[in-house]
């Protein structure tokens, strides 16, 4: 008699045989599942007139009622573009920063200096985001504030920053850069370590000097972990680390501040609106997704790069 | 004239000397290859000429002008790593003409050379490819290429060859003889491969330890070996090296005693190792040739020549020989012939190669 189902038994063969692997492979299943999947049965109450008595299932549909409540609410359009426009920014000086960063710690060749300089740029990271709010409200405080102090002294009057909507973007990314550049270029410092050190001492017999090193050998090779990154950081421009934006705005700044997630909490877990900001979350989640396999598939298109 | 000379050349890493006074004169147009077993210090050599590594000690001339302080890129030299050192993002064209851009080449003349060089090496067809693209033999090529197109005076290979499969080195291995021919350019070669050694060298350098253990043309070397590490590190396969005592009439091994065609006067009682090449050997009894009782294990065919793996006392010894197609006559072998004239021998003690009458 034939052998059936030959993938069937294949299969079944090849758990048997590897079965270990698989099992390394099931805490991550099971922690998708719980947090990623699970969760997203709750995502159907966008679509419904949901009321915590009545619970998911029993929510009567409404259909896209709230998405044009959504895109008929002038203050989700201003949340929209503010995100956008901080991710923006974000992407123009934060993402250079820790590879500029990495470069700079790549050149220095004393290696304790190089050492305590690294540590020093790695610790912001793990500071709680209450603390570095906390610093940053101190910094620029018109009274004790440090930034206010030297402005000072250079004979100009205190300005209060955190009041001020022209004022929130720059210090939000500059707090952004601060906190987490240092942590951001070991990824690049790992790449940079990759190059193999014969591509250096072939150039050094060529003739080339640091400088040409740099842009000619280490920015080209590490250039697919830059690409990377890149992809990765587009998935999350419309995620802004909002924690920090709710430790610094306030509603005099809420204009340029408050971001879709911002937004969605307020309406979310003050205003009970729950089925709302659900319709706010899918949003910004089908954006973020089509972002992603965008810059994915240009970035391979290009570069020969890509995430998969 | 672009000769590259080394004199007392020393290197240390720390408190530990890797090299220890070297002397060493490349004439020009000279093929140079070092060679020796692995950790000896040739590469070590090999960088401190290219001003890769700084030098301890001694002084190093290129073209009769000094060099130890001057930075690589002013010592007009290239070199050819052993894993190619082609960078990824670029293909073979931009690749080979890095070192050209660097020093401000006009365009026009970086694509004549580039398209010269492509012809000589056999990679006009490939020039726009990325080394990932190309094979082994193809990225040597390259590599070859890059360090061509700066004319430079001296070209310095680092194991160049060893990433090749045994075919593949074969074949660069004449490419690199013909390109020496055609370019002229004096050149130091660095390999463990004594083939490669024999083959390529004008002179060869024999390292160990750090030190120079001789110099001189392969066939010098191959004939008049120093001492034992010389004659045991040329020649494939080596050289057989039998413990033995210099008597009136030859030198002892075991029950034999092996007549000389020289004077051994002063000798006479000394503990000596008698060195006997594989292909020096004969089946049949010649004039002046001492019978040599052996016990065989095993003959290996290689096609035209067998290798006879026979014991003789303790010692393991091979002997080479042709076979004129046949093999089966060889199995029953138990003696071989050993002419007078071609026996080395060397001083138990130091490894020296005694000569006669010294
Ligand atoms: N940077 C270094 N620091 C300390 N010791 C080193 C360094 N580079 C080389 N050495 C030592 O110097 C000695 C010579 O090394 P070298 O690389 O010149 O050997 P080699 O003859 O080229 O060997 P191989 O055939 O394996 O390439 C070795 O004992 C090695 O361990
Ligand atoms: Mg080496």
């Amino acid at each position: 008699m034939a052998p059936r189902n030959t993938r069937w038994t294949r299969a079944v063969d090849h758990l048997k045989r590897e079965w270990q692997i698989y099992l390394m492979l099931l805490p991550t299943i099971v922690w998708f599942i719980v947090f990623l999947y699970k969760p997203m049965y709750g995502l159907q109450i966008a679509f419904k007139d949901y009321s915590i008595f009545r619970g998911v299932a029993n929510s009567p549909w409404v259909g896209l009622e709230h998405f044009e409540t959504l895109f008929s609410n002038d203050q989700f359009f201003r949340a929209v573009y503010n995100t956008i426009q901080i991710s923006a920014l974000n992407l123009l000086f934060g993402f250079p920063a820790p590879i500029i960063l990495a470069l700079m710690f790549n050149e220095i060749l004393h290696a304790t200096y190089k050492k305590t300089a690294q540590t020093i740029v790695y610790l912001p990271h793990f500071i709680s985001s209450v603390i570095i709010a906390g610093i940053v409200i101190t910094a620029f405080s018109p009274t004790a504030g440090i930034v206010n102090t030297l402005l000072g002294w250079l004979g100009i009057d205190p300005i209060y920053f955190l009041t001020k909507p022209e004022w929130f973007r720059p210090i939000f990314v500059g707090t952004g850069i601060w906190q987490e550049a240092g942590f951001g270029s070991i990824v690049f410092l790992a790449a940079i370590a990759g190059v193999n050190p014969s591509l250096y001492e072939s150039a050094v017999v060529d003739g080339a000097n640091r400088w040409q090193m740099m842009w000619r050998i280490t920015i080209p090779c590490i250039l697919p972990t830059i690409l990377i990154m890149l992809i990765i950081r587009i998935g999350n421009i419309m995620e802004v680390s909002f924690e920090l934006v709710i430790l610094l705005y306030q509603p005099a700044t809420y204009s340029t501040a408050d971001v879709v997630n911002t937004w969605v909490y307020r309406q979310g877990l003050q205003s009970g609106q729950y089925d709302l900001a659900a319709a706010a979350g899918l949003f910004n989640a089908v954006v973020a997704f089509v972002l992603v396999m965008a810059a994915n598939s240009l970035s391979r298109r290009f570069s020969r790069t890509s995430l998969w | 004239m672009a000769g590259v000379s080394l004199s007392k050349i020393v290197k240390r890493f720390g408190a530990i000397e890797v090299v220890h006074g070297i002397d060493l004169d490349v004439a020009e147009q000279e093929f140079v290859v070092l060679v020796g077993p692995s950790g000896c210090g040739k590469s070590t050599t090999l960088r401190m000429v290219a001003g890769l590594e700084e030098i301890s000690d001694g002084e190093l001339t290129i073209d009769g002008r000094y060099m130890n302080r001057v930075a690589p890129k002013d010592r007009d030299v290239a070199m050819v790593f052993q894993n190619y050192a082609l960078y990824p993002h670029l293909n073979v064209a931009e690749n080979m003409a890095f070192g050209l851009r660097i020093r401000r080449v006009p365009n026009a003349e970086i694509k004549q050379i580039i398209a010269d060089t492509a012809e000589i090496l056999g990679l006009t067809n490939y020039l726009d490819r990325r080394p990932a693209d190309l094979s082994g033999g193809q990225r040597q090529r390259v590599a070859m290429g890059r360090a061509i197109v700066r004319h430079p005076k001296v070209f310095l290979f680092d194991e160049p060859l060893s990433n090749l499969d045994a075919k593949l080195r074969t074949q660069m291995r004449a490419e690199i003889k013909r390109l020496h021919k055609r370019l002229g350019a004096t050149s130091i070669y660095v390999t463990h491969d004594q083939v490669e050694a024999m083959t390529l060298a004008d002179r060869i350098v024999v390292m160990n330890d750090g030190s120079i253990e001789q110099i001189g043309t392969p066939m010098e070397l191959f004939n008049n070996p120093v001492n034992t590490f010389v004659a045991g590190f040329l020649g494939s396969p080596p050289m057989n090296q039998i413990t033995g005592k210099v008597t009136e009439t030859g030198a002892q091994v075991g029950d034999t005693v092996i007549q000389l065609d020289r004077d051994l006067g002063g000798l006479a009682g000394r503990d000596v190792v008698v060195g006997i090449r594989p292909e020096h050997v004969s089946l049949q009894p010649g004039e002046g040739t001492t019978p040599l009782p052996i016990s065989l294990d095993l003959v290996e065919p290689l096609g035209s020549e067998a290798l006879l793996h026979a014991r003789f006392g303790d010692d393991n010894l091979v002997f080479k020989t042709d076979t004129n197609g046949q093999i089966e006559h060889l199995s029953g072998i138990d003696t071989v012939h050993v002419p007078a004239s071609l026996v080395t021998l060397f001083d138990a003690e130091s490894g020296r190669t005694l000569r006669a009458g010294g």
